[in-house]
């Protein structure tokens, strides 16, 4: 593997019991992932793709295969691996899950590492329109607006990789489209995984993969 | 101008969310204060048992009474051996009563003794206590005089009359006139020796005692002296009534209160606990998304458990102090305006209710930890973030 390669999933899968019926949910996926690379995971309702998110964050453990997160085998148990997530993962879910007695800078910053969030968080809400609105608490804020606060908290800490899964599930299609542009802006230096049902999310995507029945169809 | 620069953000400090989130709190704050109060209200009282009869044996700490043990009087051998203590510094023959006065809950008793009319300035000088109302009782008369908070209590005024002869379910023989009223921290009565030992009378009867001044300094040994003085057949000599003897009986007699007291407030505190916990647990409920997302997000699980322990011991040492207050703001009223009028003594800063109900935020803060610490440790973020999702 070279040098900017971030993440690479080694033949994962992922099987439960829906009652007596063993589902396969991931079947045997190998990616890999480089720096500054703008990926779309797309795919029917069903198809895997969040569960496989969930695996390549570490958040679930893998039936088999393991992945690799900067040359390290992310750990079985999901709180063994929490601070290599906190340290090189931003992210985005479909709801912004933002806490409600926060305001926005709170929000960012709650996950933040370092004394130089602060000012990259500073930078990056004016970059994204939020520099007026950082000491709002979320009930003020419209839904794009809560999604680009949530924006914020995934890129606090400058990750290396952001998984944004469903990211504008929940927004219009103007505003879908603004906060992906927004996204991709300011992480242009990182990569990107986006699990997405739209297509139109994905433009200038460098690669977009296609998940059906927990198997990768093409890249 | 310089921009003013942001306050310095303390997103996961419990403070933050404690004081940003004052009435989710709200009810465990209040459970557990109220309980708290309720706790002091309930507790507390029950010190005036003993604070009463305390108050009103301190008279027991200037002097000593005796009482022959096995014979019917002082005689000569008696007498003998009262002198041959060499830390008595007068002995004076009285008669000695008790008048009760009413509790709480049940009687205290107070003492009245009957002495010699020359006496009596020796006596009330060296009790520093005075003659506030009325006059002093004349020899071979009637007459008493009582302490202020005796007559309070009993809720006498100068003229009224007392005794099994005036009332059969009174504790003090015979009958007497309430002639005077006496100040000073002596709860003590004094009546007239000679009117106590009129033949006729059933006072008569009552036993003789001596009342025994110690030397200066020398109360302890000459109070020794005569509960271990003994007859020539080796039969203990006197009865004695000093300070130890009636605070061993106050303590026989109270034995069991701290054991029902610690029940009770065990029993409370652990129900409380479970309300509480439960309480904490239905408000977690909102906060799952929360914690939800610092755990996805690579939060350690430990430090998001110590801050769920440390808001909850927070609320419950926050609620037990404001319960406490609350608590201590309602006995002193109750004191001032119950108790005191009723010649009642009660100590308002007890020990006790502060010690047994700190039960309350321990078992509380326990609980609630645990049943959060459980809740957090069994969490799956994917679960949260994909229920949302769905």
């Amino acid at each position: 593997m070279t040098d900017d390669v971030l993440l690479h999933a080694h033949e994962l899968s992922l099987e439960y019991l829906d009652g007596s019926r063993r589902v396969r949910a991931v079947d045997e996926v190998s990616l890999t992932i480089r720096r500054g690379e703008f990926v779309g995971l797309v795919g029917p309702s069903g198809s895997g793709k969040s569960s496989l998110l969930f695996l390549l964050a570490g958040l679930r453990a893998p039936t088999s295969g393991h992945v690799e997160l900067l040359g390290t085998v992310l750990p079985q148990k999901a709180d063994l691996s929490a601070a290599l997530r906190r340290r090189h993962i931003g992210f985005l879910f479909q709801e912004p899950f933002l806490v409600p007695y926060l305001d926005v800078r709170e929000n960012a910053l709650s996950h933040a590492l370092d004394a130089e969030a602060e000012a990259r968080l500073l930078t990056l809400a004016e970059a994204i329109g939020m520099g007026t609105m950082l000491s709002e608490r979320p009930h003020r804020l419209s839904g794009g607006e809560r999604q680009r606060a949530s924006l914020l908290r995934a890129l606090a800490n400058a990750p290396e990789l952001v998984l944004a899964d469903e990211p504008t599930a929940n927004l219009d299609h103007i505003t879908g489209r603004s906060v992906m542009a927004l996204l991709r802006e300011q992480t242009r230096d990182a990569a990107l995984l986006v699990v997405t049902h739209d297509p139109d999310m994905l433009d200038g995507a460098d690669r977009i993969l296609f998940l059906r029945d927990g198997k990768l169809q093409k890249a | 101008m310089a921009a003013k620069p942001p306050p310095p953000v303390r997103a996961l400090s419990p403070w933050t969310y404690l004081l940003r989130n004052p009435r989710r709190i709200a009810p465990v704050f209040a459970i557990q204060a109220l309980v708290t109060t309720l706790l002091v209200l309930i507790i507390t009282p029950t010190n005036a048992f003993e604070a009463t009869a305390r108050a009103n044996i301190r008279p027991l700490e200037v002097f000593t009474i005796v009482s022959p043990r096995v014979r019917r009087d002082f005689d000569e051998e008696l007498v003998g051996i009262l002198d041959d203590n060499v830390a008595q510094e007068q002995r004076v023959k009285a008669k000695m009563f008790w008048l009760r006065t009413p509790m709480i809950v049940g009687e205290g008793y107070a003492p009245m003794i009957a002495l010699p009319r020359e006496v009596w300035p020796q006596f009330l000088d060296k009790l520093s206590s005075t003659l506030i109302e009325g006059r002093m009782p004349e020899s071979g008369q009637d007459g008493a005089v009582l302490h202020e908070a005796v007559v309070r209590a009993r809720g006498m005024k100068l003229g009224d009359k007392f005794g099994q002869l005036v009332n059969p379910q009174d504790a003090t023989p015979g009958r007497f006139t309430l002639v005077g009223v006496l100040g000073g921290y002596a709860r003590i009565g004094l009546a007239s020796y000679a009117y106590a030992s009129e033949p006729y009378f059933v006072l008569a009867r009552r036993p003789e005692f001596r009342v025994i001044y110690a030397r200066e300094g020398r109360k302890a040994a000459s109070d020794t002296y005569l509960r271990d003085a003994k007859h020539e057949d080796g039969e203990p000599a006197f009865r004695v009534v000093d300070a130890t003897f009636v605070e061993k009986r106050i303590a026989k007699t109270l034995a069991n209160v701290p054991v029902i007291i610690g029940f009770i407030t065990f029993s409370v505190g652990v129900v409380v606990a479970l309300v509480i916990s439960l309480l904490n647990v239905i408000s977690f409920q909102v906060r799952v998304d929360e914690f939800g997302v610092y755990l996805a997000v690579g939060h350690q699980r430990w430090p998001l458990v110590r801050k769920l322990a440390i808001e909850t011991a927070a609320v419950a040492v926050s609620a037990w102090v404001v319960g406490l207050a609350v608590g201590l703001a309602g006995v002193w009223l109750y004191r001032d305006l119950w108790l005191e009028p009723r010649g009642i003594v009660m100590t308002v800063v007890d020990p006790r209710p502060l010690l047994f109900s700190l039960s309350v935020p321990v078992f509380s803060t326990l609980t609630g930890a645990i049943a959060l610490g459980r809740r957090l440790h069994r969490m799956d973020p994917v679960t949260v973030i994909q229920r949302r999702g769905v």
